[in-house]
């Protein structure tokens, strides 16, 4: 439990990149440590809440035509393309394992104080503040829940959220996903666009991705009191990890349409 | 709590039944760690499953969480009120928020599983 390894990942597909996840959740397990893996597509990608109906993607006007994959985790809708999408995986064992708002807050936590290292002031929505669990809202992005990252902005007295995670609790490991708004994707429009990071703090830079991941991964392990340790090897390349074999679950039309 | 309830470390509860059926559901422990529960998905009525398969899902607005068969058999009944009702997950895990009914295979199994004592052993040593 003493090391955090980082994988930088090449950009890959929807299926392909719900199978490493999955992947990276058995490698945890059984590693007993702490897996950390960040991520890219190689086209816009809606992914689905594990529990969400199919139908209501169908619907929407503005995700017309975009892939749609399902996350084994649950909560909203994500578009990805121009976020941070990160996968993180732990023990149930290890400390950060046993409940699920303990590591939601490890990691959105050590986000702020990165995002603060570049002057951008986030803060997890507050336990005590009005939820938005409200199932209707097709997009995570809209909904509120205790720990996600909010900021003020772009408009005056408005407050938007930046950053959401999901986890999903198998036996013995848990694997949190989730995708910081760093960029506007302007591969979709209307409901499916939320303001970003980059929309938010207006002409202030906003800090190159794998820089920050970087500097978050460094909090992270800070925080645990353990080293970084970076992989060179892309798992989603990795062909003797099966990745491929296990993405064709998250192709079948049986999961991505359960619902 | 009935004292008779054996409990998996996946956090399921057993009740042996008078006709040899086994009651499974979900311990109030887990119920609480998962807070605000916004969906479940049971199995179909006739399925086998085996000691330690996932044979249901319950989403929260924290997490997606596997239920783990504690032995292994047929599925014979499910709770079908439950995913409609699942604040009684909550208000009464070990009666009216019972999950499902199998019919075990081999019931020497449930020595595998822990008594209750270990049970609030386990959760007893895990951080909220």
């Amino acid at each position: 439990m003493n090391t955090l390894t980082i994988w930088w990942d090449a950009a890959a597909d929807g299926p392909t990149n719900m199978a490493a996840d999955e992947w990276l959740a058995a490698e945890a397990e059984r590693r007993g440590s702490l897996l950390l893996r960040f991520y890219g597509w190689t086209e816009t990608t809606i992914s689905l809440g594990g529990f969400q109906k199919i139908d209501e993607a169908r619907q929407i006007e503005a995700i017309r035509g975009v892939p749609l994959v399902r996350r084994p985790s649950g909560g909203g809708a994500i578009v990805h393309g121009s976020d941070l999408t990160y996968a993180a995986a732990v023990p149930k064992r290890h400390p950060w394992g046993a409940s699920p708002q303990v590591f939601y807050d490890a990691l959105h936590g050590a986000m702020v104080e990165t995002l603060a290292e570049h002057g951008i002031r986030a803060w997890p929505h507050p336990a005590d503040a009005r939820s938005r669990h409200d199932e209707s809202l097709f997009f995570c992005f809209d909904r509120r829940a205790t720990g996600d990252l909010v900021m003020a902005g772009p408009a005056s007295g408005t407050v938007s959220k930046i950053m959401g995670s999901a986890q999903r609790r198998l036996a013995g490991v848990v694997l949190q996903h989730g995708s910081l708004l760093l960029r506007g994707n302007t591969a979709v429009a209307g409901s499916a666009r939320h303001p970003a990071v980059s929309d938010i703090v207006g002409g202030q830079s906003v800090p190159e991705e794998t820089a920050l991941s970087r500097a978050w991964g460094a909090r992270i392990a800070h925080g645990l009191g353990v080293a970084v340790r970076e992989e060179e090897t892309p798992v989603v390349r990795g062909g003797d990890l099966g990745i491929e074999a296990s993405s064709s679950r998250f192709r079948d039309d049986r999961w991505t349409a359960r619902r | 709590m009935a004292a008779d309830l054996k409990f998996a470390k996946t956090h399921e509860w057993v009740r042996p039944e008078a006709d040899g059926v086994l009651t499974v559901g979900v311990s109030s422990y887990a119920v609480e760690a998962l807070t605000d529960l916004v969906f479940m998905q049971l199995p179909a009525v006739g399925r086998k499953v085996k000691a330690g398969e996932s044979f249901g899902e319950i989403e929260s607005v924290k997490a997606v969480s596997d239920l783990y068969a504690p032995v292994s058999g047929e599925i014979v009944e499910v709770n079908a009120a439950l995913p409609g009702n699942l604040e009684t997950l909550g208000k009464d895990p070990y009666g009216d928020g019972w999950v499902v009914r199998i019919k075990a295979d081999n019931p020497a199994e449930m020595d595998g599983l822990l008594d209750r004592a270990a049970y609030d052993s386990l959760v007893g040593s895990q951080p909220h």
